[in-house]
């Protein structure tokens, strides 16, 4: 029995948690930092494997496994994003009392989940990746036991994401019933085909809406970002949404072009990515608490990455995925920097006057954000220019009108963070402890990602446009 | 594929009747302070309605779950061992150290000591 060469990336990971779960069951040591730097071998291993990988399609169990340059691309997002967050952890979690094995564990057992919806084209295996990373996020949201909002968010997650989870299974069993097959090929060979394929495609994308934190799906984001740990919560700003956007895109690119527009499917993700544009962004402009304003913001997000899927244009949203890895978790590592013992400062009068107070932080913050916001040179107005511009390639002009006149309404929210960092008195009682290289670190690399695909985009689009290539 | 659209309407319909048909003949509703009390039946209540009982059920419950779908899955492959003998079994034993590995950490983590 020879194992294909396909499985290792995802055998790494997956293997790898179990061994740091039972490392942490059976070390009974304190310092968490060794269970830290094994994470990140393991997910360096892991994007090693899959590199090596790289422009060979491999395939696995049947082509119940199919890792082609896409698949590769989101694997590696996910796990940079997994090897941040443990980055992010790794001081914050001893100050909030969080200090727990299992962030490491199902962490790395949740970036596994994502990888299995990556590399596949078969939609069981979807959902068995979606159920294996929900179930490691709903723990991970939890982490802090004995904060009351960490639990509140745990069960809403829970409760919501159980249920999102059934009407996938619904869709799902009404899509094998019309053409007995779980490919997503047959499957999307099959949606022209009458009314209940229109409603399996329906709750097959309402659960996935509900990951995605798509309107009207998304009630349960700000909440779970808040009460989670902010590290974790800067993991889901960004993981599953590559994961599952991948998933979204292998099927719209499976659909031939002429019947995409005509089928009643289009106009439904055409209404919800209106709705996540404007809902998440004025939202975002009544909160005070940033954890919950990123929440916000990577909600108007997933609407932009929507429009690059609508537009059918793999590469811009691949691209815009990279970008957000780097901004949206970079935002999320200064929010964790802002922390001291006992306490972390996450609400806006905290950050009154820090732009003086901790220099660094403060200007690779107004960096971030501005990215965020999609100044140029940053990456951040790069990948909104291109999923705009293939939106209107495609047709979609109203859209990418709403994605612009939207885009400027989230100016004001993340200026309101930076003028409140600079023209502001320093606010009193906000004492944080500087000393946090990982996070630091997280940080640098953040402003780093964010300039290097504003200013030198080349090298990567080269890339991403041989993933994008391979969607189908 | 008719057939499951007319199933979908004929249950939808049938669903919409028996809740009407509920709603129009059954008799109204009249509101007595009796019906807020935890227990219908008139009588003062002796007690506040259920104890708490020990969060740490639920955790054997998680454990029981564990060890069932376990059980679910064996059947199958005990039909089928004959026939494929061999990468069946080497199979099934990689899945039950996968398992064993749960218990293991579920030991380790104090899930089996009851104070």
């Amino acid at each position: 029995m020879t194992l294909p060469t396909a499985v290792f990336p995802l055998a790494v990971t997956a293997f790898g948690a179990i061994a740091v779960l039972l490392l942490d069951a059976f070390g009974k040591r304190d310092s968490k930092t060794p269970l830290a730097v094994l994470s990140l071998m393991i997910l360096a291993a892991s994007a090693v494997l899959a590199g090596r990988l790289w422009g060979r399609s491999a395939f696995g169990f049947g082509g119940l496994m199919r890792l082609d340059d896409a698949a590769i691309l989101v694997s590696m997002i996910v796990l940079l994003a997994a090897a941040f967050t443990v980055l992010l952890g790794w001081q914050w979690n001893r100050r909030l009392d969080a200090a727990f094995g299992e962030f490491y564990g199902l962490l790395l057992l949740a970036a596994a989940g994502l990888m299995i919806m990556a590399q596949t084209a078969d939609l069981l295996v979807v959902f068995l990746g979606l159920e294996v990373f929900s179930v490691s996020a709903y723990g991970l949201t939890g982490l802090k036991r004995n904060d009351d909002k960490a639990s509140e968010a745990a069960v809403k997650y829970f409760l919501i994401g159980s249920f999102a989870g059934a009407f996938m299974v619904f869709g799902l069993a009404i899509l094998f019933g019309l053409n007995e097959s779980f490919g997503i090929t047959q499957t999307a060979a099959c949606l022209g085909t009458g009314l209940p394929a229109q409603l399996g495609f329906g709750f097959l994308l309402a659960g996935l809406g509900f990951k995605l934190a798509l309107v009207p799906f998304h009630m349960w984001a700000p909440d779970v970002y808040e009460g989670a740990p902010t590290p974790i919560a800067g993991f889901f700003s960004i993981a599953p949404k590559a994961a599952g956007f991948l998933v979204l895109s292998r099927l719209v690119a499976a659909v031939p072009k002429d019947v995409w527009k005509g089928l009643p499917i289009f106009p439904f993700l055409y209404a919800v990515a209106a709705a996540t544009l404007i809902i998440g962004n004025l939202a975002a402009l009544r909160q005070k608490n940033l954890k919950r304003l990123l929440a916000y913001s990577s909600i108007s997000h997933a609407g932009t990455m929507l429009i690059a899927v609508l537009a059918g244009d793999g590469a811009s949203l691949l691209f815009y995925l990279a970008v957000y890895l780097f901004m949206g978790l970079g935002a999320f590592a200064a929010l964790t920097a802002m922390s001291a013992p006992g306490r972390e400062y996450v609400h806006l009068d905290d950050f009154a006057g820090a732009g003086f107070r901790y220099p660094w932080i403060g200007a690779i913050f107004t960096v971030l954000l501005l990215s965020l916001a999609g100044f140029p040179p940053t990456g951040g107005f790069l990948a909104k220019f291109l999923v705009f511009s293939a939106g209107v390639r495609a047709g979609l002009v109203p859209l990418v009108v709403l994605g612009v006149v939207t885009s400027l309404i989230a100016v004001a929210y993340y200026l309101r963070v930076i003028v409140a960092m600079y023209m502001r008195d320093p606010a009193p009682g906000v004492d944080i402890e500087a000393e946090n290289p990982p996070a630091l670190l997280v940080l640098f690399l953040g402003l780093v990602g964010v300039l290097q695909l504003g200013l030198f985009p080349a090298n990567i689009l080269h890339f991403i446009r041989q993933a994008a290539a391979s969607i189908f | 594929m008719t057939a499951l659209v007319v199933s979908f309407a004929v249950f939808g319909f049938l669903a919409l009747v028996m809740l009407s048909v509920n709603a129009a003949l059954g008799p109204r509703r009249r509101s007595n302070p009796a019906q807020q009390t935890r227990f219908e039946c008139g009588s003062p209540e002796l007690q506040e309605g259920i104890r708490p009982f020990p969060v740490k059920f639920s955790l054997v419950a998680f454990l029981f779950l564990l060890l069932d779908v376990e059980a679910a899955f064996y059947f199958p492959w005990a039909l089928i061992l004959r026939e494929i003998k061999g990468p069946a079994l080497a199979a099934m034993i990689f899945y039950t150290a996968i398992l064993a590995a749960g218990l293991a950490y579920a030991w380790a983590k104090g899930a089996f000591d009851w104070d």
